[in-house]
């Protein structure tokens, strides 16, 4: 207690009253009313059971496992013994989301490093700032580009077409390859600018030095940059495949007909479905299997979340 | 040596090969909203046409979304910035082991997915409507307010991050300075801190901004019954591909652009007056006034001007009768076709028909797109003031 008391007149010592409760009020407002309180109050309602209006707080309205069971086992009347379809794409759509991690690594990590290490600065301003121009366009408009390219009658068929190298329209849209490159597109611009950070700081000289004792190009981004950059390499990572896991316009306007997103699950029970605990159950398993993912493969790769976002 | 320049080569080709993934989905959709042809494609290219704007601009639905998002985007800077520089201010002067640990807090809204978000806000909001008895006109169940709490829940960390960096910079040595000369605490901060700081407050400003305007993960659960901008583009795709679709991304991508060209002038500008300015006799009249940010914000206006000119008075109506026409013909022309076909399988064999119209713009002979196209091409660029690819020589 004493510890916190000092603390509080350390802090207000040092802001001056005002600027002191300003701050401590913008971040528990921040912390506690926009993020931790609604967090609870979902957790709370994943353990509830789907009331009408009037009943809630009343009698029936006693804490349950069932929305969470319903995950797991699905309907009781099916009476198969296990949910399937539900369990199915969260699984697909943490592949999925995984692939799309792995794609935009592969693609984004060259551009990053010649970013980085081109001498020229005028050519390296005007390369980020044409970088930078596709993220403003709306998230939905660029799914739609994608659309427009990956229909029936789109860009890609018509050109692949004409050339002979198909005489069929390839149905990119059923085989969520439209869905996988949208994605990979959305989410460009949060892999390159963690790992054009990381490997511009690289001192030129560490490269010149591998390569003067004799290391291969392959040699020196193993030893070197890859080692060099992976705060910055899983910072990315961890965004992107968050963000894409948490999609949903993407696989709204992208997705196959056969295909779900498990983001779509939840906004389903939200709004066709009627059923907020279900919903909100079905976040609840989102974000924590997400989280966990997230924490483990940090700890494979020895980075610590304070890395993010720098 | 060789080596070296060979691996430039390469670079050189991925880089490219990289932005036109980066920048081929965009032209493509920009083309779009130029043809007349109702559903949004490039290949058969019927007419020039800028209906698609005016309809947009008679879209009542989407200019409503657009009202409430500009509403939303204002009350999210009001919120989110000084919740952001207060949490960038405060990580600044805790210890480091309690600094790791609120930055992961603090990060923790930008990692979680959108909809998770959303939906949390939605439910709490509604708990607490509940529990005070208020009445669903009441700011717990109105969507705006809604918006504006839940996008300011990770938009916030955002702006954490540009004061954070900003921050870095900072030289204490400053506040301390002014405390000696005898400052109030209160009295640095607002003379000392929140001006060196203003830079970023407008940086973080901008982004919270056009953040909060593509929202889409959050905004949809937290929208309620209003719509915003995003919503309303969201409902359009889904129902069905449409090229007014491509118009709003035509504006959106000409607003970009047209930004990105006064912002790039504008730094360049200050460079340049922050460096003692070198004796150039040749630079001093037409260069300077070209190169002037009053120049090119003059030129912006200007062709912002001529395309809203051109949208108003171009007429496409006469091309698109010819169109129609020739569709209509070929549709006769098919079924006539067909007919015989019918009745004698051998007429099918031998096709009797010369191709029908060289315009090309019939749906159903994809063979027929190839010498069509020539003829059609050169009317696109004649007239596409609004395509930036036009505007790249300009500058």
């Amino acid at each position: 207690m004493t510890g916190i008391t000092r603390f509080f007149n350390e802090f207000t010592e040092r802001n001056g009253m005002p600027v002191a409760i300003y701050l401590l009020i913008a971040v528990s407002i921040w912390m506690l009313l926009l993020v931790a309180l609604p967090q609870l109050t979902m957790l709370d309602f994943s353990f509830r059971q789907n009331l009408p209006p009037p009943q809630i707080g009343g009698p029936n309205d006693v804490y349950t496992l069932e929305q969470y069971r319903y995950f797991a086992m699905g309907n009781e009347i099916s009476g198969s013994s296990f949910n399937a379809l539900d369990i199915s794409v969260l699984f697909k759509t943490l592949i999925a989301a995984a692939l799309v991690t792995i794609l935009d690594l592969i693609i984004c990590y060259p551009v990053a490093y010649l970013l980085a290490q081109s001498s020229d600065a005028g050519a390296k301003r005007l390369l980020i700032l044409a970088l930078i121009i596709p993220y403003w366009v709306n998230e939905i408009l660029r799914a739609f580009a994608f659309r427009i390219l990956f229909g029936a009658t789109g860009v890609i068929n018509g050109f692949g077409m004409q050339l002979g190298l198909w005489d069929q329209p390839i149905d990119f849209i059923g085989q969520n390859i439209a869905l996988y490159a949208g994605l990979a597109y959305a989410y460009i611009l949060l892999m390159i600018f963690p790992l054009y950070n990381a490997i511009e700081s690289l001192d030129k000289n560490q490269i010149e030095a591998a390569r003067d004792m004799g290391a291969s190009w392959v040699q020196v981004h193993r030893h070197v940059v890859i080692p060099y950059a992976k705060p910055g390499l899983a910072s990315g990572a961890t965004m992107v495949f968050m963000l894409t896991a948490g999609a949903l316009a993407a696989p709204q306007i992208l997705g196959g007909p056969s295909s779900l997103w498990f983001t779509q699950i939840i906004y389903q029970w939200f709004n066709n479905g009627g059923n907020w605990p279900r919903g909100s159950a079905y976040a609840v398993i989102l974000l924590i299997v997400c989280i966990s993912l997230v924490l483990m493969i940090m700890r494979l790769f020895k980075v610590s979340i304070g890395e993010i976002g720098r | 040596m060789n080596r070296i320049r060979l691996t430039g080569l390469v670079g050189g080709l991925y880089l490219l090969l990289f932005f036109v993934y980066l920048f081929g989905p965009l032209l493509v959709m920009v083309a779009t909203a130029f043809n007349s042809s109702s559903f949004p494609r490039i290949s058969p290219w019927d007419c020039l046409t800028a209906d698609w704007f005016v309809e947009l601009f008679h879209d009542e639905k989407l200019l409503t979304g657009l009202g409430n998002s500009m509403i939303i985007g204002f009350g999210v800077v009001l919120v989110a910035v000084p919740i952001g520089l207060a949490a960038a201010m405060v990580l600044s002067q805790v210890g480091p082991r309690l600094r790791s640990v609120m930055y992961a807090m603090f990060i923790a809204p930008i990692l979680m997915p959108g909809v998770v978000l959303g939906l949390s806000t939605l439910i709490f909001w509604d708990r607490l409507g509940t529990v005070f008895g208020a009445d669903y006109n009441s700011l717990f169940y109105n969507g705006i307010f809604l918006t504006i709490i839940g996008q300011v829940t990770f938009i916030s960390a955002y702006s954490m991050l540009v004061f954070l960096s900003r921050l870095q910079r900072f030289d204490p040595t400053l506040t301390e300075a002014a405390l000696d000369l005898g400052a109030t605490q209160t009295q640095a901060f607002f003379k000392i801190l929140l001006p060196y700081m203003t830079p970023a407050v407008l940086s973080a400003a901008v982004l919270a901004f056009l953040a909060s305007m593509e929202n889409y993960n959050t905004t949809v659960f937290t929208i309620v019954a209003d719509s915003t901008f995003t919503t309303v583009l969201a409902q359009k795709v889904r129902y069905g591909l449409n090229p007014s679709i491509s118009a709003v991304a035509v504006t959106i991508v000409g607003i970009t652009l047209l930004a990105a060209v006064l912002f790039e002038s504008y730094n360049r500008y200050k460079k340049r007056q922050a460096q003692p300015a070198p004796a150039k006799p040749e630079s001093t009249g037409f260069v300077r006034a070209i190169t002037h940010p009053g120049f090119a914000a003059g030129s912006v206006i200007l062709l912002a001007f001529a395309a809203v000119i051109w949208v108003n008075t171009y007429d496409s109506s006469i091309c698109r009768a010819q169109v129609d026409a020739q569709k209509r013909a070929y549709q006769e022309e098919f079924n006539l076709q067909e007919r015989p076909a019918e009745a004698s399988p051998e007429a099918t064999e031998t096709p009797s028909a010369p191709a029908p119209k060289p315009n090309g713009s019939s749906i159903f002979a994809p063979g027929n797109l190839a010498p069509g196209t020539p003829e059609t091409e050169p009317k696109s660029p004649s007239g596409g003031i609004f395509a930036p690819s036009n505007l790249a020589p300009a500058q």
